[in-house]
């Protein structure tokens, strides 16, 4: 994978938002998070930056940025689709929820759309287990939804679905 | 209108909107900004009204919720639209809007507080004293309510050891999952050489179906403050961290907000209260690892590096945070400490069992009638919270298991409901309290399945450093993918029994010596279901799909047409009022309509 | 201070670890992720022993590669439990290296079931940890263990050729299994999808180390040393002395 030549453009951008921060170890958690917050994933060029300016090999940021769930080492579809897969919206059918996904818009969790429209991922308990099975999509929550509400959604996003409600499995 | 309000109007009244996660997914938010419009339209009323935005209540099923005080009315799953009546009627004419207020199942009757209700009388609120009752963006909403009094008491008649022998005395034991006594940290802490000391304050909560750390920090930011500080004057700590799950925006939020007010109002910073003692906090956002509620790891994840836990031979009270004395402790831990130094050791011991002092807040969810935060005192009966705070199960299906503990514990069948929970029962049990998460399962859920989820939860969360941990999660996996599949075989049952034991053992933190635990539980609760996997190819409960064929039985069925409704591979055919028919060939088994069926018309071959 | 392993007293010295007691005086424990140029990280979990201290009622299993020995205890190095807890240590390592000679070996020492094999990346790989530490400690930190859970992995970041790494091939030595591929001719070695231009020694003519290694080695240590093998370079050194002799 090799750089994304966008991300040269955006270099000294990296830079400040990096720069902002102490260059020591205990930041780098709060840098990768603002830089997925703005990028939508953490740049492989901020890498290399974060490395340097706390004094960390670039090794070890990768291990970061691969093993904590709040970070993605390639940039997320434009509406991500998060299902909770917490118990209680488990129980109450979250698989169900990922499978009709997977029908409409051709993608599992922890992929994306190859038109970066759409994100699919599966997330640990939001805490609204009352209105289980719970969907957030972009900060929105849909609750108690069912495989036939997910067309709907989908389409809110301004999307298109794969296969329509009529074909079979 | 008059221009006057009438009914209490020359008592202030207050509008408390429930906007805490659950309610706000509702729509508590848009029930708040309705009220503040038709509030502006009235500016003629001599006393204004007070509207607060709350946190969470616990009372999520029935939200977003509405309380009018000083009249403790409450009013429930109210929209945008009956903000209007609710305003003329209510706060107006002082009389009550009937059709909002919660009717009791059995007595039929319309109750005008929450607080007549099962779900409410019978708890005990401590750690959540004081949410729903105050805006948690506004420090003086706490402060009067005994808000940093314990710590103005503390610093103007106690030392630190004497904080400290006050928590011992009131037997407070962390409510994280660990249940170590917090008195006892604290000490250790104090005693180890070196500063400078550290506190943390977990919120890292991780556990799924479990909600309650998130609605303390949401809202009733300063309780856990106020406990903090309280913790580093004990110590001698001069700086805290509170680590708090990156999926919590609102809670960062809260607390940011909080600790501003905190540090302006003279309670963080240098010299507080002018005692000396200087201390201050920082928020710390997690990076989405359910292993960073292990202390070890949490305490990696703050000095930058990936969240591997490592052996605690050494505590981190003596050697944690930089390699200084620190003492972590879960948010509901912090939020009782304050009510323990106002009120007296005495006073809280005097709730709960000889081996747990106290309240425990669990997060009752799942196929329960009132799923919601509930906050007993330990030994309280699981009878008691599922049936009588609870309502009961969902749909009035029968009780199957709760699971107590999240993917640390274990399942809990109906022959052991009237255990009192506390620590040590739950332990014998084969399960454990964990973070207090409560998960009511049916007749429809399959306990293997429940077995493989959590499993299959734990080894993505896993670290993945140690042998025992990840390839034995490794290992559980793939023979219970298989038994669900109905691929089992007899000997996967040893097999699953030797791993499990070797991964208590020998694993290297408490995830994985815990991880195996749901499996073990299933095991010895509900092994009939096992062997019908791998013996009969059946799921008796009707939820894996290999081995689960869906018919609908003819005579049964009404003809009412809202499986077919509900299939979202149209695979039930049939005319009104005419018994349907599943075609299995389009069937794909996600039992929507076996679930939904009210007459219990589909079947299981 | 003293300690009690297997019924015999020994001197401990404070702050060492179990393992390292036990090492230094013929006491064997297993173990796959322990080295004394870093010592250990827990991880494998072979060494666990029974640990009885003074004041507990029942002993514990505790890992002797980390657990540090600050005043008198009781260590049980073998018994049914242990034995047992190493079988199934081996038995869950075998899936990831089932055809490699060594843990064949290990198999068939412990007894150990056989399971379904499992493919790692690199093959072989039981995630010991030690070429990572190797390379922190003799190179430039190019690989480390990425992901987590039962994807967890060692690699260089995005699986690409790593400015870091030196071709010193100390990770690819340390490992116990081989599981690190390197290719090597009269002028290359390739490694971690490298490829690095070998440097031979002025005196004999062995190539024996790579050109990124030395500009590496001189760099930190400060010293612009000669070309030289190991060899060479002590018996260099030895003739340059005995000059001063005469």
């Amino acid at each position: 994978m090799q750089i994304n030549p966008q991300e040269y453009n955006e270099a000294s951008n990296y830079e400040s938002l990096i720069g902002s921060y102490p260059g020591r170890p205990q930041y780098i958690l709060a840098i990768m998070q603002d830089l997925q917050k703005q990028y939508n994933y953490v740049p492989r060029l901020a890498i290399t930056m974060i490395s340097r300016h706390v004094g960390v090999p670039v090794s070890k940021i990768y291990a970061m940025a691969s093993f904590y769930k709040a970070f993605s080492l390639t940039p997320k579809g434009r509406f991500v689709f998060r299902v909770c897969d917490g118990t209680a919206c488990h129980i109450k059918g979250s698989e169900t929820l990922l499978d009709q996904l997977h029908k409409h818009l051709g993608i599992r969790a922890g992929q994306t759309t190859e038109d970066g429209q759409f994100s699919i991922e599966t997330v640990n308990c939001l805490g609204a287990c009352a209105l289980a099975p719970v969907v957030v999509v972009n900060g929105k929550v849909y609750g108690k939804v069912k495989p036939g509400d997910l067309e709907e959604i989908i389409k809110e996003c301004g999307g298109q679905c794969h296969v329509s409600e009529n074909e079979g499995k | 209108m008059s221009a006057k309000m009438k009914g209490n109007n020359y008592d202030q009244q207050t509008i408390l909107v429930c906007c805490g996660t659950g309610c706000t997914a509702n729509g508590g938010r848009k029930v708040y900004e309705a009220f503040t419009e038709k509030i502006k339209d009235h500016p003629e009323w001599e006393v204004q009204p007070i509207l607060k935005s709350t946190g969470c209540n616990g009372w999520c099923e029935k939200g977003p919720l509405v309380r009018i005080m000083p009249r403790d009315i409450t009013y429930c799953s109210v929209t945008p639209k009956d903000v209007d009546e609710i305003v003329e009627k209510t706060l107006v004419e002082g009389s009550l809007v009937k059709r909002l207020l919660y009717r009791d199942p059995v007595t039929k009757e319309h109750l005008s507080s929450h607080h007549q209700t099962d779900f409410y009388r019978k708890q005990h609120k401590v750690a959540l004293r004081n949410i729903g009752e105050i805006d948690p963006g506004r420090i003086e909403d706490y402060i009067e309510r005994e808000g940093y009094q314990a710590l103005a008491l503390a610093l103007r008649n106690m030392s630190g050891q004497e904080v400290i022998d006050t928590v011992k005395a009131a037997g407070l034991r962390g409510r994280g999952g660990g249940g170590f006594p917090t008195g006892i940290k604290w000490q250790s802490c104090k005693n180890a050489p070196g500063e400078p000391k550290y506190i943390i304050c977990n919120g890292d909560e991780g556990d799924p179906g479990a909600f309650m750390d998130r609605s303390i920090m949401e809202g009733d930011p300063h309780t856990v403050i106020e406990g903090m500080i309280l913790g580093a004057y004990a110590v001698g700590a001069s700086q805290g961290y509170i680590y708090v799950r990156d999926e919590y925006d609102l809670a960062v939020q809260y607390l940011g907000r909080a600790i501003e007010d905190a540090r302006s109002h003279g309670y963080l910073g240098s010299n507080i209260l002018g005692s000396g003692f200087s201390f201050d906090i920082e928020i710390v956002r997690g990076g989405g690892a359910f292993v960073c509620g292990e202390e070890t790891a949490l305490i990696a994840s703050i000095e930058g590096r990936t969240g591997e836990p490592k052996d605690k031979y050494i505590f981190p009270s003596e050697k944690g945070l930089w390699g200084q004395p620190t003492v972590i402790n879960n948010v509901e831990t912090w939020a009782n400490v304050p009510v323990i130094i106002l009120h007296g050791a005495e006073a809280f011991a005097s709730l709960g069992t000889a081996g747990s002092k106290g309240t425990k807040v669990f997060s009752l969810v799942g196929k329960v009638v009132n799923t919601g935060l509930v906050e007993v005192p330990m030994g309280t009966t699981l009878r008691e919270i599922i049936y009588e705070i609870g309502g009961g199960v969902l749909k009035k299906r029968k009780f199957k298991a709760v699971q107590t503990g999240g993917p640390s514990g274990g399942c809990i069948p109906e022959e052991l409901l009237d255990l009192p929970i506390d620590f040590d029962s739950l332990t014998q049990a084969g399960s454990m309290m964990g973070s207090g998460g409560l998960i009511v399962m049916d007749d429809h859920t399959c306990m293997v399945e429940v077995a493989r989820y959590y499993v299959n939860f734990l080894a993505g969360e896993s670290c993945g450093k140690c042998t025992p941990c990840r390839e034995g999660i490794r290992a559980l996996l793939d023979i219970l993918t298989r038994i669900c599949k109905g691929q089992g075989q007899l000997e996967d049952v040893k097999m699953l029994e030797e791993i499990s034991i070797t991964m208590q053992e020998a694993a290297l933190c408490a995830l994985g010596r815990t991880a195996a635990n749901p499996v073990l539980s299933t095991l010895r609760y509900f092994r009939d279901e096992y062997l019908a996997h791998i013996e009969q190819h059946k799921c008796p409960a009707g939820v894996c799909r290999e081995l689960t064929t869906f018919y609908i039985d003819a005579e049964v069925c009404t003809g009412c047409g809202l499986c077919k409704k509900q299939c979202s591979v149209d695979a039930i055919q049939g005319e009104k009022k005419e018994a349907h028919v599943i075609d299995e060939s389009r069937c794909i088994r996600c039992g929507e309509c076996f679930r939904q069926c009210a007459f219990n018309a589909i079947k299981i071959r | 201070m003293k300690v009690k392993i297997n019924g015999q007293e020994l001197e401990a010295r404070e702050g060492e670890t179990i393992l390292e007691l036990c090492l230094r005086n013929d006491i064997h424990i297993p173990h796959f992720c322990y080295h004394p140029a870093f010592g250990g990280q827990g991880a494998c979990r072979m060494c666990l022993v029974e640990l009885k201290e003074p004041g507990r009622k029942d002993s514990r299993l505790v890992a002797s590669c980390t657990y540090p020995i600050h005043s008198f205890v009781e260590v049980i190095t073998e018994s049914e439990r242990i034995q047992r807890l190493r079988r199934n240590i081996v038995m869950l390592l075998a899936r990831r290296a089932s055809q490699n000679p060594w843990m064949k070996e290990l198999v068939e020492q412990y007894g150990a079931p056989s399971m379904p094999a499992v493919e790692t990346e690199p093959a072989n790989c039981i995630l010991c940890g030690l070429c990572i530490h190797a390379c922190e400690k003799m190179g430039k930190t190019a690989i480390w263990s990425m992901f987590r859970g039962i994807e967890k992995r060692i690699a260089t970041p995005y699986d690409e050729a790593a400015d870091e790494c030196i071709g010193c091939a100390s990770c690819a030595q340390i490992c116990p299994t081989q599981a690190i591929k390197m290719e090597e001719d009269a002028t290359t070695r390739i490694i971690w999808n490298r490829s690095f231009e070998l440097v031979a020694c002025k005196r004999c003519g062995k190539n024996f180390a790579t050109r990124e290694q030395i500009a590496y080695m001189r760099e930190s240590s400060g010293y612009e040393f000669d070309e030289l093998c190991d060899h060479c370079r002590k018996v260099t050194l030895a003739q340059n002395m005995r000059q001063y002799n005469q």
